[in-house]
């Protein structure tokens, strides 16, 4: 029953990619929304059968390739599937007709790749759908409008295959020592050696890459950034929460110890505030989403880090619901506008945005009850003493980037007409991070949510005062490179010495 | 005596040079290549068994065959991301024209 799940998206690509060469292109709307929608026929039974998993085509366990669904990979499962359907929404009629098509169809194959990549327990297998995912998501990121499109989709290109070969190395190590690729019959018959510990330091630092935790963040931004609307909350919301889950299913495999977690949790906090200064110093919206990708995605890290792979998950979740519907509301203002410059922009003549843009930033904030706070309160239960403060002040600080970009889109600007149905889908997401927290973790903190909402209100005045928004920043943008292949170079030597630094420290 | 994995590790090493200093976009996709021809060479070299025979018809001792498998399907995905990033380079030159 499980790989279904992955079998209807992938057939209704095919199906799709074919229609221009049968003259039925005008159907191609209809089987991709059949496609991106069809998983959810499947899901009720796979909750009511949870845990499950099974060898596609009952092959022993040996020469099969296991798929499983269970308390951990279902958050990453519902968050795919909710998201992905609005976005199937909001595409719908979006792309001009002359790339309408392909566009569907690159969609669908993302769509199939992160499920495939969430139900599998199989090294191999896991990598090849989050490969369809990531080739789907470069080509998607090529196709954007916005000029400088194709020098980002380059850049996340080069690196991220790179990180995909260095993680196969890793597997490959693995499969020398152990000779299975199955993660349950590794387990089985693990024997740690120096061997592996490479293998391990390999293959999550090349996760890292592909989920942009801080210093691997560079081809975040820019890949983000300047992706179309529905792409950027694809990218933000789920492609980066593949490598998260793969990360996930190496903590729960191999024994993890201190000298591994300790340079996992640096980078989870390092991460963390990164994002959230360079947030607060942007002024295109969609880079300011994108660096607080960067952010969040250090508490989906922080949770693998500290051993608490639910609480991870459970962050993912959050994570996608909230970004997902952040860059889809700001990104349609945005588009409407016809700027990214958060100062043109603005939210006043759209009460519904405005109502939708408030309700997701409260969400990032992880303002109680929504869906972020039970994440957060999730994470918080394995932190002592002075992370414990570091994590508050990282709450804080992504409040004081969000009140900014409230700030801005609340000035008057001139009047324009948003279709309705993109208002619906954008304030329907924000509905949900709200009914999903509550379901989740029905508890409210009045006293502690007031006041850092009202100490980020306050750093936000005191840094306008002190003129940090004005201050414009050159530095890590990509002009400050004289050519993108030297930009791609020097890069490279980070992602080395990371590489190298996870070595020296695993082994 | 030097045997496949770690020639394939060199020649990933090798791969990440070009990565590292060459600035010319189609230079670092060939680099990019070389990386995965080292590491198709590695796989090959972990299902080496000392003697083993082709693994076609039941035999004694076989190679085994699996990381031969995967590699055709990496060769697929390099396939596939090649052409992909080609097709941007071209796309960029047209852009900055």
């Amino acid at each position: 029953m499980i790989p279904l799940i992955v079998a209807f998206p992938l057939a209704a690509a095919f199906l799709t990619s074919i229609l221009p060469a049968l003259r039925r292109e005008r159907f191609s709307k209809h089987l991709f929304l059949i496609g991106m929608l069809s998983p959810w026929l499947i899901l009720p039974q796979i909750i009511n059968n949870l845990p499950s998993n099974e060898v596609v085509g009952n092959w022993s366990r040996v020469s099969g390739i296991e798929v499983a669904v269970d308390a951990y990979n279902i958050p990453f499962i519902v968050a795919e599937l909710i998201l992905s359907a609005f976005v199937a929404l909001y595409v719908w009629g979006y792309y001009p007709r002359k790339i309408e098509n392909k566009a569907y169809v690159l969609i669908l194959l993302l769509h199939s790749g992160l499920l495939g990549a969430f139900i599998s327990r199989d090294l191999f297998n896991y990598y090849i759908y989050m490969e369809i995912a990531s080739v789907a998501s470069f080509a998607l990121v090529g196709i954007s409008k916005e000029k400088g499109a194709r020098r980002a989709a380059f850049k996340y290109t080069v690196f991220s295959l790179l990180a995909s070969y260095i993680f196969i190395l890793g597997i490959g190590i693995i499969y020398l020592k152990t000779g299975y690729l199955n993660l349950a019959l590794i387990k089985e018959n693990l024997e740690m050696s120096r061997e592996i510990n490479v293998a391990l330091a390999l293959s999550f630092t090349s996760l890292l890459l592909k989920s942009g935790i801080f210093p691997l963040y560079f081809w975040l931004p820019d890949a983000h950034s300047k992706a179309d609307a529905p792409v950027s909350a694809l990218l933000s919301g789920l492609v980066v929460k593949a490598p998260a889950y793969g990360m996930i299913l190496l903590t729960l495999t191999f024994p993890i110890n201190t000298s591994m977690q300790k340079p996992l949790l640096t980078l989870a906090f390092l991460s963390m505030f990164f994002g959230i200064a360079m947030a607060i110093l942007q002024k295109n919206s969609e880079r300011l989403l994108a660096y607080h990708t960067v952010s969040q995605m250090g508490y989906v890290l922080l949770g693998i880090s500290l051993l608490n792979p639910l609480a991870a998950a459970y962050y993912a979740l959050a994570h996608s619901l909230f970004k997902g519907g952040l860059f889809l509301s700001v990104g349609s203002l945005a588009e409407h506008y016809g700027t990214r410059d958060l100062e043109k922009l603005s939210y006043r003549n759209n009460k519904s945005l405005m109502l939708a843009i408030v309700l997701l930033s409260l969400a990032i904030g992880g303002v109680s009850p929504f869906i972020g706070a039970f994440g957060k309160a999730m994470l918080i239960e394995n932190l002592k003493g002075f992370l414990k403060y570091a994590f508050y002040a990282g709450g804080i600080g992504t409040l004081v980037s969000f009140t900014k970009l409230n700030y801005y889109l609340s000035k008057r600007g001139e009047k324009i007409e948003i279709p309705r149905r993109k208002e619906a889908i954008s304030l329907s997401l924000a509905i949900l991070t709200l009914l999903g927290g509550i379901y989740l973790h029905p508890h409210l903190s009045v006293f502690k949510d007031s006041i850092s909402l009202v100490i980020a209100i306050f750093i936000f005045y005191l840094l306008r005062k002190l003129g940090v928004f004005e201050v414009s920043f050159k530095a890590f943008t990509p002009e400050q490179f004289k050519t993108l292949g030297k930009e791609i170079n020097a890069y490279m030597v980070l992602f080395t010495a990371v590489l190298l630094l996870f070595l020296f420290n695993f082994l | 005596m030097i045997n496949p994995e770690i020639a394939g590790i060199i020649i990933i090493l090798i791969g990440l040079y070009g990565l590292m200093t060459k600035e010319n976009l189609i230079k670092i996709v060939l680099s990019i290549n070389v990386v995965s021809i080292g590491l198709v060479l590695f796989f090959i070299g972990t299902g080496y068994i000392e003697g083993g025979d082709v693994p076609i018809m039941p035999r004694e001792k076989v190679v085994d065959p699996l990381p031969a498998t995967l590699m055709l399907t990496t060769l697929v995905v390099d396939v596939a991301i090649t052409s992909l990033a080609l097709a941007l380079i071209l796309k960029m030159r047209r852009e900055e024209e």
